[in-house]
């Protein structure tokens, strides 16, 4: 009888357990995992078309805290110099033949293709986005993520998330009506060093842009302490001055 | 045979421009891909003291002149025995800059070759920026040289651009030339609702030799502009001050109201504004008085991927319809005069006055919109845009249809058509030209 008792007790246990699984505390490790605090980066983005011609660039980005994030283009000729900032919802673009910043929306894309500024300049997940349901299953968890605002650009968003290393494996991305938007897929887990282990490339595509495809590629991936004042928009014309 | 080449020239260039339309149709026959492209060998990430990057273009525009005009009465009034004006250009605007420590040196150089059949070949050379910039810390930095500020969050106009030459209204983002002057930026951000504040001070010393486009012999123009960050908004103050140069005031704004919809909106008075104006004999008197130009805008992109700007432009400094009636006036008398009795004097009154009258934007109130269509039916790296002005004080105004295409990265293809609408004695109505053809392409290097 006791036994028994001890068995319903470790069942109960168990269950409220499973129950108590807070999926916004897995998706605040999960933006952890996936980069520091506050760290730089230099990123590849490739568009490649249905034929097979592909667009690349190259950028520098530094990102503090769970909502500031500043890139510069280094490459191609034709965009070099061109930086983008985003404190929290609001985004600018500064390209230097303008010389000034003007304000850009998350559903735009500074470089074309599938990826769109959201998908750039990517804040932590945890700051748009609540958990609303998960799921458990043998690959790992889904997170069910309702964004916060109607300013994010993608209302619903599936995360499917790997349980041992707590890093996505794909993103679905769906509009509030329901419909996909795009997938996002982490590839190739690779160890940055300094306890930065995580994918090094996203792929994406999306029904909306059939049969193209747009990759980013993450590439020295360190932290750094940054200043405040680098994500302002007097800064933007001399983010390039960060690299070391 | 000289024409017959330039349209064959012009036409080379358009080929590229129609390309994309024609092949988006082969490229919907492609077979799925399976790329992987996981290779991530980026030698540019070791950055170098310096670099230096360039953009050469070449076009070939064309002016339709429009001989009825009263502004083509002031330029020829002898008439030209051709009905169209050529110019080919080649211009290359390189820019560079080498670092050491804290200390940066950076210049963008812009030289021009051109060719038309009434000056030949010749050139236009200028430094547009020329400075050494200390960068002490992210929130502090100060430059000493030729630099551009380009103040404002207007689109087509920035009455709020106190140190910055009037931008080209037909090109908004073309790069301008700065002025000689010390400047620097101070920024704090903080916690709360203010989020950021940066004061960007400018000293600027003008001479016969320094700065000498500002109407002053010697002085020193101080100027500045505090910009805040709070609720989600861009505010910037500016002032400028000069013992010799009307005092200026300013301030303008931006805000997202919706992700997709951008305001914004710019106000300056310029106190003690002294305005020319001509009357009907070419006299000319000073009007001195506290000019106040303003302009609110909007920037809206739909779910079509299709961008809007639209610009109400209020210019305190400008000219009543009756003022440009009497300046068109002057120019008819004096085109009458001459050709009934030989003499220039009106119409060469005229044409001194028309550094006053024959700047753009010279009247009072204008509508500004631009709409643009990225990537239409799935043509990728292409852009179509129309954009329209419209003087609303005399109904007259100009639209411009222009299509880009990139489809080499680098490689740029432009076509862009304006025509000038107006009847007579309004300003698009009576300029030189009715039409302006321009093809170009651009290389990034």
């Amino acid at each position: 009888m006791k036994k028994t008792i001890l068995i319903i007790l470790i069942s109960l246990y168990s269950a409220a357990a499973a129950f108590a699984l807070d999926g916004n505390e897995i998706l605040k490790k999960v933006d952890r995992n996936l980069n520091p605090e506050s760290f730089e980066m230099y990123r590849k983005l490739i568009n490649i078309e249905p034929n097979g011609l592909k667009k690349e660039f190259l950028m520098y980005s530094v990102k503090k805290g769970k909502e500031k994030i500043a890139s510069v283009f280094l490459s191609p000729a034709s965009e070099k110099g061109r930086s983008t900032l985003r404190v929290g919802e609001n985004m600018w673009l500064y390209i230097p033949n303008v010389g000034k910043p003007i304000r850009i929306t998350s559903l735009q894309s500074v470089t074309g293709g599938v990826f769109n500024n959201a998908d750039i300049m990517r804040v932590d997940y945890s700051s748009e986005y609540n958990c609303e349901k998960i799921e458990t299953s043998d690959d790992g968890y889904v997170l069910h993520l309702k964004a916060k605002t109607s300013s994010v650009a993608y209302d619903i968003v599936k995360m499917f998330v790997d349980v041992k290393r707590l890093l996505p494996n794909k993103i679905a991305c769906y509009a509030s009506s329901g419909m996909l938007i795009k997938n996002l897929y982490f590839k190739n887990i690779k160890d940055f060093g300094d306890g930065i282990v995580r994918p090094a490339v996203i792929e994406t595509d999306s029904p909306l842009y059939k049969d193209y495809k747009s990759i980013i590629i993450f590439a020295k991936i360190k932290k750094r302490k940054l200043s405040d004042e680098i994500f302002t928009l007097n800064y933007m014309p001399k983010v390039e001055s960060l690299r070391q | 045979m000289i024409h017959a080449l330039r349209y064959v020239f012009l036409i080379v260039i358009f080929i590229p421009v129609l390309l994309p339309v024609c092949g988006s149709a082969q490229e919907e026959d492609s077979d799925s891909f399976d790329t992987e492209v996981t290779d991530f060998d980026i030698p540019e990430v070791d950055k170098k003291p310096y670099s230096f990057s360039a953009e050469l273009e070449v076009s070939e525009n064309i002016k339709g002149y429009d001989n009825d005009s009263l502004l083509f009465y002031q330029k020829f009034p002898d008439g030209t025995d051709k009905d169209t004006f050529f110019q080919t250009d080649f211009n290359l605007k390189a820019e560079g800059d080498y670092t050491y420590d804290i200390v940066k040196l950076y210049t963008r150089l812009n030289g021009t070759l051109y060719y038309n059949e009434d000056e030949h070949w010749e050139t236009d050379f200028k430094a547009e920026e020329a400075y050494v910039s200390f960068q002490q810390s992210p929130a502090f930095s100060l430059d000493i040289g030729k630099k551009v500020f380009k103040w404002g969050k207007g689109y087509a106009w920035n009455p709020t651009a106190f140190f910055s030459r009037p931008k080209n209204l037909e090109d908004p983002d073309a790069t301008l030339e700065g002025f000689y002057a010390v400047s620097s930026d101070m920024i704090k951000s903080m916690d709360g609702p203010l989020k950021t504040i940066a004061f960007t001070p400018v000293i600027m010393p003008v001479s016969d030799h320094l700065n000498d486009d500002w109407e002053s012999e010697t002085d020193v123009i101080f100027g500045g502009k505090i910009y805040f960050f709070t609720c989600d908004t861009d505010i910037d103050f500016m002032f400028l001050y000069g013992s010799e140069v009307p005092d200026r005031f300013g301030l303008d704004f931006s805000k997202n109201i919706f992700p997709n919809f951008e305001i914004h909106g710019e106000a300056a008075i310029v106190k003690d504004y002294v305005k020319y104006i001509t009357d009907r004999q070419g006299n000319l008197t000073e009007k001195k008085y506290n000019a106040i130009s303003y302009l609110f805008g909007i920037r809206y992109l739909s779910s079509m991927d299709t961008t809007t700007i639209f610009e109400y432009y209020r210019n305190g400094k400008g000219y009543t319809s009756d003022e440009f009636e009497d300046y068109f006036s002057l120019i008819e008398t004096g085109y009458s005069q001459y050709h009934n009795s030989g003499q220039m004097n009106v119409l060469m009154k005229s044409r001194l006055h028309g550094k006053y009258y024959n700047r753009q934007t010279a009247m009072k109130d204008y509508l500004y919109l631009k709409v643009s269509q990225k990537e239409p039916f799935d043509i990728l790296y292409f852009t179509p845009s129309v954009t329209a002005i419209y003087n609303i004080n005399d109904k007259s105004g100009s639209i411009a249809s222009q299509i880009t295409y990139t489809p080499i990265t680098n490689l740029e293809f432009d076509l862009k058509a304006t025509f000038l609408l107006g009847s007579k004695y309004t300003e698009y109505g009576e300029k030189v030209n009715d039409y302006n053809i321009t093809a170009s392409v651009k290389y990034y290097f």
